[in-house]
Formats: structure tokens, sequence, C-alpha cells
């Protein structure tokens, strides 16, 4: 055995407690214990803890760096042949997704700070913010399935308390709900797998759920019923983490939570979605179904997500589908065995996703205005705010060499020859991506000032400095991949990708340049464009669908057994009450003639019991 | 005298209550239970000390010869299955007589029967004697039949009738499977050895385990037999509630584990896949019944239908880990459940109804009851198996214990398990979230100009449940010391049903 | 004994326009003469007169001090940066000048009356250019910004502008609050009617104030609202404060969906109906409710006879702000009462027409506090 790791990763533990030692440390604030002073110590507290957190896993990216990957686990439960273990694996990959996480919640802490400054719920938002920031620290460092499910479920219940945050309104009331409900369908199908896996190959260490694979591979079981069941268990959870198709109507809905919290949501947390997903890629062989369903998925999601994207008035839900679609693209990558490119467009999308959602924070904020038709002719007068909405858009379009333009091209070289149709879905999904930014660029920004942009200052600094640094983070994502050595190189490059991708986003960019603004909600007058606007809009109508689907069909289900239960079993049994036993009705006279019954009922027993026992002695 | 003394300080006490003065404030005899029951605890604490978990046997047995001609002797032993369920009781015996308020009629004997049924169902835990435990499972009865009957709602005579009906089946079918067994094997010696029934043709030991099974699922309580508890527990006062779904309902599973199992290995392997089926469609049934109630306490209490399935499923599966998983959930859904009774009690005291199309908004800060309902939402969660609470682990071990006998039964019962999600955060949304009312909602306006007046809830009516919740989240993070109590014994119980292995 | 939810739960019964017309033309007060409602709107309004000469201070102060400072980190300290006041701060044991700014925010987005249409006037433009001139001088960022951004620096000059304009009214409002509590201590306030005509004099009198605002930048003195522009206190300033905080508002996200596809707010800002006449007192406190700063704010200043009176309703101290916040929305009627008592008109016929108009703005308000409320039994704690 090596020497005892250094006292840093010893103590690697802590980093997932930081997050939610500052939900415990906002307590006193959040429960109302404290009633004279305000709540914000808890946000400072949390945003102490954050930075430790911060510091801590910059010392551990050095350590690892420096002296190469290790593991460190902890036991917590065993039983039988049953062994579950608190398992870290410090890799550069996963301590890069830890210090993108915990920074992530940094900047988004101190936004928050600004866009919720008469916010009185300030420590139960931090609390619940460490809570999140907690499991998703476990999350990306996490060894094995078991604390990966554990803390992903954490995420779940976090996601639907930071959407319920602003409980008493109205639409937050079941968009909490629906958040929850999708996210558990999933959850609850990847348990399914990870209940399987567990009990099929022993141990849920990555490590060894690889090697089992492997086995099963050659042992030819592939693509048999049980791992091609395990194969869809695994990806189901990461699909209503991701917001994929048919999963994806939960990131809509959440858009009713406070704009720091989305921040979060649209870059980190469904980061860590994809980055379990990524770590049980190698399993997915075993099943040949999941890794189709996974590619069909990715690309309906990539494409319906970015046309969707086109339709939406609202400012958070235009850029919120933008996430499904990206994230679809991130599936594809990972259905076609591509992990690194995946792991990059990771990080350029959140990073560049977390900027853009800044971005919209501070017009909210501004302008009490979530509706683009309403909105125009901010760019003069907010310099953070926009050009932090033109970095974060030429981060995720193929077009400059910002963030997204360094993954798109090597995903369409990866494709090209084996899958065209593939890279062209991401060409196509580059350029829609590029017409909504500037579709709403040209919206929001340009075009004349209406009523409610007529007076716009820029947002305050708590808004404006994270706002800034992560504009700055976003023009040197190339270099940071470059330093990390994750970008292959210029002269790696194909050109014709590089080309291809480069038309793609002007042609977008022209698009959208040349699209009719639209103005207070208008429609179109031609029926079939209006038709399919519409259907867009609406999301092609999923939210209708679900309802007139599953959830007619549960609350129909529920409804007969009720109507059963209450007629037949309790009718039954009333029945049969009343024909063995004397009549309820006799037995209704109140307490003591129950008494009675009873009585007479104790003694038939026992006459009964005696009687068989001495028979059966005599 | 250990164990002994687990059911003599409860039942000296109930004796010594009904003998004071009958002069004696009402507040008197509740701080006389409570001393008593924190004894009963406190007992229960040293008997987890003296217990050796590398032991998967009885241990700390006791013997006296009683009534020897028909082979009922006080004999009294426990193992890793029944300590946790008698440290259960004793909690939440204290539990319920802590959140006693309010008693308009004779708060003596309501206390002195509360003291009698812990007695009562430590006893039936710890006896090492069938006729021991069927005295103890009957004595149990009649306090709890009072306490809905004397103590309940409105329609508490119907409920308390219901209750009483089938509890006094449910007895007669264990005692006829009992004697069966004395009658078959032609021994009066009463003790739980599955060597005397080991030796019986397996058709008399199907025809014996099958009313012990009806018996118990009665008790459990299983679909279709389940009828009396929704409608027990809307008519019970909410300790009572707490009573029967933490403490009581543990019973039927107990018996089910330690008779049905213990007693007739090999007529429960055969029965077994029908066990199987008949948990998942209880634990359906349970969660889809549970969707479609108005009523805060009927839902709870339908759900209590569907939790306890995974039992019956962890049962039949008969690995150990699922019978350890069998363990944790009872401990879990008695400690959950009890803790979403004790809310809904506070709910229903403070604002008169239950009703899910009346409540709204509970969590407003100032004027509703947002502590209740920031537990509220931890119990609901525990009770859908978030990790990190009591409910997880133990869906956990029972699925993954499950799952290689059982596939299709335990995948089905993991589908219960999403719906308990989809009916309490119904619960949660419909009563805790939007604008605080309670009354029908109308035209929002109308409802904004509403003024809303509910009493304040005291600290002192929330600590109960904030130990509840404590304990929950203690149990779902640390579930290692638990294990290390309950997993000598599961080992013992379990049986080999599938000698190939993985299937 | 059992909970009965009827008893719990008190609809609100409105006031229908022509009887709020009436009221007005006949010289009623809108608020029911009572006891308990001249404790309530004296009491809370001393609390808010004390809550006022904060803000007030700390908006001039911000106008002046923090000019243009792109990170005023210190703004909320008054210029007093000692470490007692700090740690303070740090401890959030202060006033909660974030809803101050808040309502200058929501003043300067209504945008209407005097004071508005100063600020896009040419000659409001030319002084701009001249302050930005001076400042970029000596201040890089803002040099290199400017050309880029030509909107941004004066509408932060805009912003500044309705700050000191805010801080100037509050001034005066503090001091009228706080004179009230005096006159009704002295015993020449004795009644609702004495309430409004005491504030109803102090406006009038206060009407004509000027409104300037200059700030010294490298020792010279730059006038942002000049006093040639002619603005004064009651139209340019305390009308358009009316609009924009009591009347409009802005949409609170704890209770409003800003989703544009769900369309809960008006498009057209003239129709927005969330300020504090509007306000539904019950969320105080809970989440996303920004009035909740001010009830804070109030509640640490609540003079000790309300306290008491609170302390005997109710929850007690456990609903307090609550409590404040619907004694908050009685006096702010009668604030609104005494300002249109204040600009009636003079002929009968637009008198008529005048109450009309605000009758039937203030009919869709919280109107149902206005009645005299009969003590309700407090609930048992159980």
């Amino acid at each position: 055995m090596s020497p005892s790791p250094p006292l840093v990763a010893q103590l690697v533990w802590l980093l997932p407690l930081y997050g939610f030692s500052g939900m415990l440390l906002s307590l006193p604030w959040a429960s109302g214990l404290i009633k004279r002073e305000g709540p914000r110590p808890a946000a400072y507290l949390n945003l102490i803890v954050t930075l430790v957190a911060v510091l801590h896993g910059s010392l551990l990216l050095r350590e690892v760096l420096l002296h190469g990957a290790l593991h460190i686990d902890f036991p917590w439960f065993q039983a039988a042949d049953l062994d579950l273990r608190i398992g870290f694996d410090l890799s550069v990959t996963n301590l890069a997704a830890l210090e993108f996480v915990t920074g992530m919640s940094l900047l988004g802490q101190v936004f928050a700070l600004g866009y919720l400054d008469k916010e009185w719920s300030l420590a139960r938002f931090y609390a619940l913010v460490g809570f999140f920031e907690g499991a998703m620290a476990g999350v990306v460092l996490s060894s094995n399935l078991f604390l990966s499910f554990f803390l992903l479920e954490m995420l779940t219940l976090s996601t639907y308390l930071l959407v319920g945050f602003w409980y008493a309104q109205p639409l937050v009331v079941t968009a909490a709900r629906d958040a929850f409900l999708t996210k558990r369908v999933g959850d609850v199908m990847l348990l399914m797998g990870l209940v399987g896996l567990s009990a099929a190959a022993g141990s849920l260490e990555f490590d060894d759920l690889y090697a089992w694979g492997g086995s099963l591979e050659r042992a030819g079981a592939v693509g048999t019923l049980a791992p091609t069941l395990l194969g869809l268990g695994l990806i189901a959870g990461p699909m209503g983490k991701c917001a994929q198709f048919p999963m994806h109507l939960w990131l809509d809905e959440a858009m009713e939570g406070p704009n720091p919290a989305s921040i979060l949501r649209n870059s980190a947390v469904v980061t860590c979605g994809a980055l379990v997903l990524l770590k049980v890629m190698p399993l997915l062989r075993i099943s040949p179904l999941a890794l189709v369903v996974l590619v069909v998925v990715g690309a309906v999601s990539a494409l319906g997500g970015a046309l969707v994207a086109l339709a939406q008035v609202d400012l958070k839900r235009a850029f919120s589908y933008g996430t499904t679609s990206y994230l679809g693209l991130v599936f594809l990558a990972i259905a076609l065995q591509q992990p690194a490119v995946a792991l990059l467009l990771l990080f350029a999308h959140g990073l560049a996703k977390a900027l853009i959602f800044m971005s919209v924070g501070s017009i909210i904020a501004t302008t009490n205005c979530q509706d683009i038709t309403e909105l125009g002719g901010l760019a003069g007068r907010m310099p953070a705010t926009t050009s932090a909405y033109l970095v974060a858009a030429a981060g995720l379009t193929g077009l400059l060499p910002l963030g997204c333009f360094w993954c798109f091209t090597p995903l369409v070289q990866a494709f090209m020859a084996s899958q065209p149709l593939l890279a062209f879905v991401v060409l196509l999904t580059n350029g829609l991506t590029a017409v909504n930014l500037v579709r709403v660029y040209r919206q929001v920004f340009l075009d004349q000032p209406h009523p409610k942009t007529r007076r716009t200052p820029e947002v305050n600094w708590l808004m404006a400095l994270p706002m800034v640094s992560l504009t700055v983070v976003v023009l040197l994502t190339p270099a940071v991949f470059a330093r990390l050595a994750l970008l292959p190189g210029l002269d790696a490059l194909d050109p014709l990708a590089a080309a291809l991708v480069l038309a793609s986003g002007a042609g977008g960019v022209a698009v959208g340049l040349m699209l009719p603004l639209q103005r207070f909600s208008a429609r179109s007058a031609q029926p079939t464009l209006r038709w399919f606007q519409d259907l867009l809009a609406n999301d092609f109508y999923t939210a209708q669908l679900y309802r007139n689907t599953i959830v007619a069909f549960v609350a129909a289900v529920a409804q007969t057994v009720e109507r059963f239960d209450q007629v037949v079993v309790s009718g039954l049994a009333r029945r049969l009450g009343t024909a063995s036993l004397a009549s309820a009705e006799s037995l209704r006279f109140g307490v003591s003639g129950q008494l009675q019954s009873y009585v007479l009922t104790a003694v038939v027993a026992l006459v009964l019991l005696l009687s068989g026992l001495v028979w059966i002695h005599g | 005298m250990t164990l002994s003394l687990l059911l003599l300080i409860p039942a000296l006490g109930a004796l010594l209550l009904l003998l004071l003065p009958a002069g004696l404030p009402p507040q008197r005899g509740r701080v006389f239970t409570l001393v008593v029951l924190a004894l009963q605890l406190m007992w229960s604490l040293r008997v987890l000390l003296a217990f050796d978990p590398t032991q998967g046997g009885l241990q700390l047995q006791e013997s006296v010869t009683w009534v020897g001609l028909i082979g009922l002797d006080y004999r009294l032993g426990i193992d890793g299955l029944s300590l946790p369920l008698v440290l259960l009781n004793s909690a939440l015996t204290l539990v319920a007589a802590l959140c006693t308020r309010d008693l308009s009629q004779r708060p003596r004997l309501y206390f002195a029967l509360l003291m009698l049924i812990s007695a009562a169902v430590n006893g039936a835990f710890l006896a090492d004697n069938l006729l021991l435990f069927f005295l103890f499972y009957e004595l149990e009865l009649i306090p709890l039949w009072l306490l809905i009957a004397v103590w309940g709602g409105a329609g508490r005579a119907v409920a308390a009738t219901k209750f009483l009906i089938f509890t006094a089946v449910s007895g007669f079918l264990i005692l006829g499977s009992f004697l069966g067994l004395a009658f078959t094997t032609g021994s009066v010696d009463f003790s739980i050895s599955p060597l005397l029934a080991g030796s019986l043709p397996l058709a008399s030991q199907l025809t014996l385990l099958l009313p012990l099974l009806i018996g118990f699922g009665i008790k459990i309580p299983l679909v279709p037999f389940h009828t009396w508890l929704p409608d027990a527990h809307t008519q019970a006062s909410t300790p009572v509630s707490v009573l029967l779904a933490g403490v009581l309902l543990k019973l039927g599973t107990y018996g089910l584990l330690r008779f049905g199992l213990g007693l007739f290995p090999e007529a429960w392997a055969v029965l077994a896949p029908w066990l199987a089926g008949w948990a998942a469609l209880s634990v359906l049934y349970g969660s889809l019944a549970a969707i479609a109630q108005r009523d805060m306490k009927r839902m709870v209490a339908f759900s209590s239908v569907g939790h306890m399935g995974y039992v019956l499923l962890a049962a039949a599966a008969a690995t150990p880990i699922s019978l350890l998983g069998a363990v944790f959930q009872m401990v879990s859904h008695g400690v959950i459940s009890a803790l979403l009774f004790l809310l809904v009690g506070i709910v229903y005291r403070k604002t008169g109804t239950r009703d899910l199309e009346v409540l709204r908004g509970l969590l407003n800060p100032e004027r509703g009851l947002p502590y209740t309902g920031t537990l509220m939402i931890l119990g609901v969660m525990a009770s859908a198996g978030l990790p990190g609470m009591a409910g997880f682990i133990s869906e956990f071990l029972i699925f993954r214990g499950s799952i290689t006998p059982f596939p299709v039964a335990t995948l089905v019962s993991m589908v219960g398990s999403a719906l308990t999600a989809v009916y309490f955060l119904l619960l949660v949304n419909r009563a805790f979230f939007g604008r605080l009312a309670i009354t029908p909602p109308q035209d929002a306006r109308l409802d904004a100009l509403l003024d809303v007046r509910l009493a304040p809830v005291a600290l002192r009516e929330t600590v109960p449940a904030t130990a509840l919740a404590i304990a929950v989240v203690a149990i779902g993070l640390l579930p290692a010391g638990l294990g290390h109590l309950s997993e000598a014994a599961s080992q013992v119980m379990a049986l080999d049903l599938l000698p190939g292995g993985a299937g | 004994m059992p909970v009965i939810p009827a008893l719990l739960a008190h609809p609100g019964t409105p006031v229908p326009a022509a009887e709020l017309q009436r009221r007005l033309l006949a010289g009623e007060t809108l608020l029911a003469d009572s006891a308990d409602h001249l404790l309530q709107v004296v009491d809370v309004l001393a609390s808010y007169g004390e809550v006022l000469d904060a803000y007030s201070r700390n908006l001039i102060y911000q106008a002046e001090a923090q000019f243009l400072n792109p990170f005023p980190v210190l703004r909320f300290l008054d210029g007093d940066p000692s470490p007692a006041r700090i740690w303070r701060h740090l401890l959030h044991d202060r006033i909660n000048f974030e809803y101050a700014e808040y309502c200058m925010k929501a003043m300067l987005w209504h945008g209407t009356g005097g004071l508005d249409a100063y600020l896009d006037s040419p000659e409001f433009l030319d002084g701009c250019a001249t302050i930005i001139a001076r400042k970029r001088r000596r201040d890089p960022l803002l040099a290199l910004l400017n050309p880029l951004f030509p909107g941004f620096l004066p509408e932060l000059i805009r912003t500044a502008a309705t700050t000191h304009a805010l801080g100037q009214f509050w001034r005066v409002m503090s001091d009228l609050f706080r004179d009230l509590a005096i006159a009704e201590h002295e015993g020449r306030v004795q009644s609702i009617a004495d309430v409004v005509g005491f504030l109803r004099d102090g406006l009038v009198a206060a009407a004509g104030l000027p409104i300037t605002y200059s700030v010294e930048i490298a020792g010279e003195r730059c006038w942002v609202l000049p006093p040639e522009a002619g603005l004064t206190f009651l139209v340019d300033v305390a009308v358009p404060y009316v609009e924009a905080v009591f009347l409009r508002g802005t949409p609170f996200l704890g209770t409003v969906s800003f989703n544009a596809q769900a369309g809960q707010i008006p498009v057209d800002q003239s129709r927005f109906a969330y300020g504090a006449l509007y306000a539904d007192p019950l969320p105080t406190m809970g989440a996303g409710i920004p009035p909740s700063l001010l009830m804070q704010d109030m509640y640490r200043h609540l003079p000790e006879r309300l306290h008491g009176w609170y302390r005997r309703r109710g929850r007690g101290e456990g609903d307090v702000r609550v409590k404040i916040c619907m004694s908050f929305q009685k006096a702010m009627f009668c604030v609104t009462n005494a300002a249109i008592a204040g600009t009636l008109p003079e002929t009968p016929d637009e008198r008529a027409a005048y109450a009309g108009a605000w009758a039937e703005r203030l009919a869709i308000a919280r109107t149902d506090c206005l009645a005299a409320e009969q003590d309700r039994p407090r609930p048992s704690v159980g």
C-alpha cells in the first residue's frame, strides 16, 4: 500500500460537508429563531464555507495534478454481502468538476445577495443553496453508484425546495411538485437499475462495475433482458436530471424559482446529472438498446429543445430549453463514446449558460419583466449585462473561438464519417441556438426602449461583480481548456468540420438578424406558421400530453381503486360483519354495548381454547 | 427479571394510576404516566446495553412454568428482531402520552390504558411461547378499542366496532393456527420452534400457515383486509393513531416473521412467490387509494397499507438482507408514520379540518404553521424514501434483498415507492403551499381578502415531532447501528429460497 | 372543544366605489373613526416616521457621497465606517435600507410626473454631459465605458436624482409623522378626522418646497436638479411617489408569476395594482414579499403602546409584523385620504369627477381594512 494520502485528501469528506454545514449554519435565521436581526449573516456564513470549499478543492486539484489520482473511501453500511461505502475518486476530471460546481455556487451566491436584496427569507434560500452545493460536490466526487444516487436524490429534493422557495406563488405550487415528480420518476428507474446492479454485480464501485460489465461482455451476455433493463434504468436518472425529452418539462416549470437558483440549475445541476451518466458510460456497453435510446433522446432533445426555445417569449424559458438542447448533445457524445468532448461541452456550456442566466437575472431585476416582447433597447445603458449576454452567446455558439466552438468541431469531426446524420444534428442545433440568441438580443437589447425598459440603470455591484467575473472566465475558457490539456490543439482539428461549425453558426446569426421581431406576444397571421409557432411555444404541448395521459391515467386508477375500496372491500366487510356477528347496528349502542359483545367474544374464545387444549391433552 | 420489567413497569404503572385517589388533578396523572413511560424507555435502553448483537437467537431468556396443563408457560426472550420493536414501543408510547392534551373525560383511565397497551405489546414482542403471545396479542386489543371508542371522533362507534370485529377475527385465526399446530403435532409445548412444524407434511403446514397469514394480514393490514385501518385512524385521536400506526401494526409484521416464517419455513418457501405478489398488490393498492384521499389522515393511513406491504415482500424473499430491511422498515415506518400522524394532529387541532380541498398555504410564517410544515416536508420526504432519512435505507435493503428471488414483485413495489411521492406531494403542496386559507378555493381576489387567525403552535406541542424527525434523520444517515443490532437475527431467520443464487 | 374552521377565517368586505366617493366628497374619512384605529394609525406612523428618518438620511447620503461609485460597498453606513457600525451591519442589526432603494427603483421605473419629465429634458442631459466630462477625467473606467455605452451614465445619474428627491420627500414625511405622534400625545389630535386633517395641512404646507440636487465633483458643485427646473414637493415628487408606491407598485416575486406565457402581469404599467394600498398583508414576512423589510424596520421602532396592543391580539408577538402591516395599510389610507383632500379642485363638478376617479382606483384596493374591527376572541393556545 502506498503511503497515506496527504491531509487535504484525507479530509476530502469535508467537501460535501461544507455545503451541508452552510445549511445548518443558516438555521438560526431560517427558522426565525433570531427575530430582531435580519437574515444576512446566514448568507455571509454560506459564502465563507463555499469559499473554503473552493480553496480546499483547488488545493486538492493541485495535489492531484502533481501526484496523480487518489481514491479514498469510508465504510457506511455493511450487512451480509452488501457493502455500501462513501467513496471519493480524486481524479483531475472530478476535481475540475468540483471546482466548477463550487465556483458556480460561489458566484451564484454573491449574485443572489444582490438579486434577492429585498428578500426576507434570504436565510432559507442560502440554506437550500448550501444543501444544493453539498449534494453536487458529493456527486461529482463520488466513486460509487450508491453514493451518486444518494446525492442525486438529495439534489432532487433541494431542487423541489428551491423551486418551491416562493411557496405562496400560485404557479410555484404546481411547478415545484412537477419538478420533483419528473425527476423522481427518473430517480426511481435509476434506483431499479441500482438495486439490480447491486444484486447482480455485488459491488457498486464504478471500477468494479466496469469490470463486471467487461466480464458480461466476455460471456456474451450483452443485450439480454437483464442487462438491457439495467442500462435503461441507468440512463433514466440522468435523463430526468438533465431535462431530456420526454422528461424535460420540469426545467420549464422550474423557472418559476428564484433566478440565482436557475443559474445553478442550468449550469451546475444538469452537469452533475451528465457527469453521473459519464461515469456509468463504460457500463452502458452491456445494453445496446440503452445506447440507442441515448442517441435518440439526445438527438430529439438537441433539436426539440433548440426549436422550442425559438418560440419562447419568456426570457428565462428561451434559454432553459437551450439547456435541454445542449445536454442532448452531451448525451449524443456519451452515447457515441466521446467522453472527452462530452466533458468539454459540459463545462463550456455550463459556464456560458450560467453567465447568460446572470444577464437574464439582471434584466428581470431592473425591468420587473420576463416577457421579451415588452423589452427593448437595453444595450446602451447596461454595460455589464450587455457584455455578459454577448460573451455568453458567443461562448454558446460555434462561431467565435470560445468554449463551444472547441466542443462542436471535434464532435462534428467524430460523427462526420460514421454518423453524418448526427453531425447534422450538432450543426443544426448550433445554428438554431445562434438564431435564438440573436433573436433575443435584437428584441431585448436593440430596438427602441419600451415602457418597461424606459428607465433601466445597470444593476448593483453585487450582481455586476460576479457577472463581470464570469464574463472574463468565459472569455478565458479556451485558454483554461488548453492549460488543462483538454483541447486537441489547432492542428488536430479537421478544417472541414471547423468550417461547417462556423458556417452553421454564421447561418444562424444571419437568420436571427432577418427574423421579424415579435411585439406584445404577437402571433403570426399565416395559419400554418401560427400553428407551428403555437406548437413550439407550448413545448409540443408536452404538458397537456402528460396531463391527458399519465396524470389522467394515474388519477383515474386511483379513483377506481378508491371507489372499489369504498364499495366492494368496505361493503363486503360490512356485510360479512352484519351476517356473522351481531349486526353493526346492534353494536352501535355505545361503549357499554360494545364492551358486552367483546366480553362475549372473549368468553367464547376462552371456552374454545380451553376445551381444545384439554381435548388434545386428554 | 430484565425482560419482565419491560412488562411490569407499564403494567404496574397502569394499576397504580387506577388505584390513585379519584380526586387527582388530570395533569398529575399525565405526569405520572410520563414518569412511568420514561422509566420504561430507560429500561429498554438498559436491555439494549445488555444485548449481545453477535448472537442470532433469543437471549436474556426467562422461563416460569405457568399453566402447565395447557402448555402456557411464561417464557420471554429477545433477539435482533424484537429488540428494535421493543425500543420503538417504549419510545412511541412515551410520545403518545406526551402529545395527549385537552383530555375532556376520564384522563386516569386513558393513561392507564395507554400503559396497559405498552405492556401488552412488549409482552407480545418478547413472548417465547405461542399461547403467551396470543394472550398479549389479545390483551392489547381491548384497551386500544376503548381508546378509539371513548376518546375518538364523531364516528367512533362504527370505526371502533369495525376495528374490534376485524382484530377479533385476526385473533381467532391466529389462535386456530396455534391450536391446530398443537393438534396436528400432538404436542402442547407451545414453544416457538420450527422443529415442531418441520415434522409435519407440507399440506398440513400450508393449512396451518394460511390462517396465520390471514390473521396477521388483517393486523398489518394487507389488502383486502385493510378496510378497518383508515376508519380507525380517522376516528382515533392523534396519540392513538401514533400508537396504532407506529407500534400496533408491527405486531402483524412481527407475527408474520416470527411465526409464519419461523414456524413453517417449508410451507413459507412454497407460498413465497404468492406472498410477494400479494405484497406488490398491497403496495400498489395502498398507494393508489392514498392518491384519491381528501382527508390527510386517511391518506397517511392508506400510505401505511402501502408501506407495510414492503415488509411482506421482504418476508417473502426471506434473504438476510431483505429481512434486515424488514426490521428497518418496521422501525422506520413506525417512526415516520408516527411523525406524520403527530403533524396531521397539530394541523387538525389548529385548523379544525384535515380536508385537502380546504387547507392551503399553511407555511405562512406568521399566521400559519411554518414549523409544522417544515417537519411535514421532512416527514413526507422520508416516507417517499428520500436518502438521508430512515425510509430510504429500509426500502433499499428490502428491494436489494428481494430483487433476486422476486424481480417483478420488487419492481412493482418500487413503482409504489414512486407513487408515495405523488400523494404526499399532493398533500404538502395543497395544504402548505399557496396563500394561507382554510376555506374552499374561490376567486383569487376574495381569497386575498381572507383574514385567517389560527392559534399559535406552542413549542411544547412540537417537541415530540421534533424528536421523531431527528430520529428519522439519524437512522437515515447512520443506519449501521440498527443494522448491527439485527443482522445476526436476520441471518438466522433467512431461508435459502434459491439455491442457484442470482436469477 | 372542537375547532370550527369557519370561525378562524374572516372574509373581508370591500367598500364599493360609490361609497368611497361619497365619503371623499362629504369630507368624511375613508378609515372609520375608532379608538383602536387612532392608536394604530398614530403609533404605526410614529414608527414609520423613525424609519423614514433613517431612509431619508441614507438616500441623501448615497446620492451625495456615493455618486457614481461603481462599488458602493459601504453605502449603508452613512459615512461611519467604524468597526462597531460595520459589525452591526454584518450582523444585520440595522435598518433595511434595501427597502428604501426598492421604493426609489419603483419610482424611477414607473416614471410619472414632473421629476420624471425633467429627467428626459435637454437641460438635464446638458447637466449630465458636464458631470460626465468632469468625472471621466479622473475615472478611467467611466472614461472607457461612456463612449461604448452612452446611455449608461445618464441612467445612473437619473437614479441618483430620484434617490435624492425621494430622500427629500421622506425628510418632510418623517417630520410630519413624528409631529403627528406629538400632536396626538398633546391631545391636539383625537380622531381619525383629526389625523387626516393634520396630514392634509402638513402636505399643503410643504407643497411648494423646492426639490433640488447637486453633487460635488473635484471641489466643484454641479447641479443635477437645479433650482431653475422649478421642481416642487407635492406635484413633482409626492404625487409620483403615491402613484409608484401606494398605487402601482411592482409585482412581488412571492405571489405573482413573472412567466410571460402565464400573463399574470399587465403589459400596461398604469394597470399595475401591487402598491401599498393593494397588497395582501397576510403573506408578510414570507418569501418574496419586499415590504417585509419595512415591517421589520417598523417592528424595531414600534412605540410601546402599540406593541402592547398587538401583544394582546391574535398570536401576540407571533404575528406582530402581519398586524403592523395591517395597521400600516390603514395608515396609508389616511395619508392617501389627506393627499386627496389636499388636492381636491374647487368647482363641484371637478370635485365629483376627481373624487370619482380616485374612488374608482381605490375600490379594488384593500378597502376591507377601512371598517372599524370588532375585537375577536383570541384563539386559545392548545
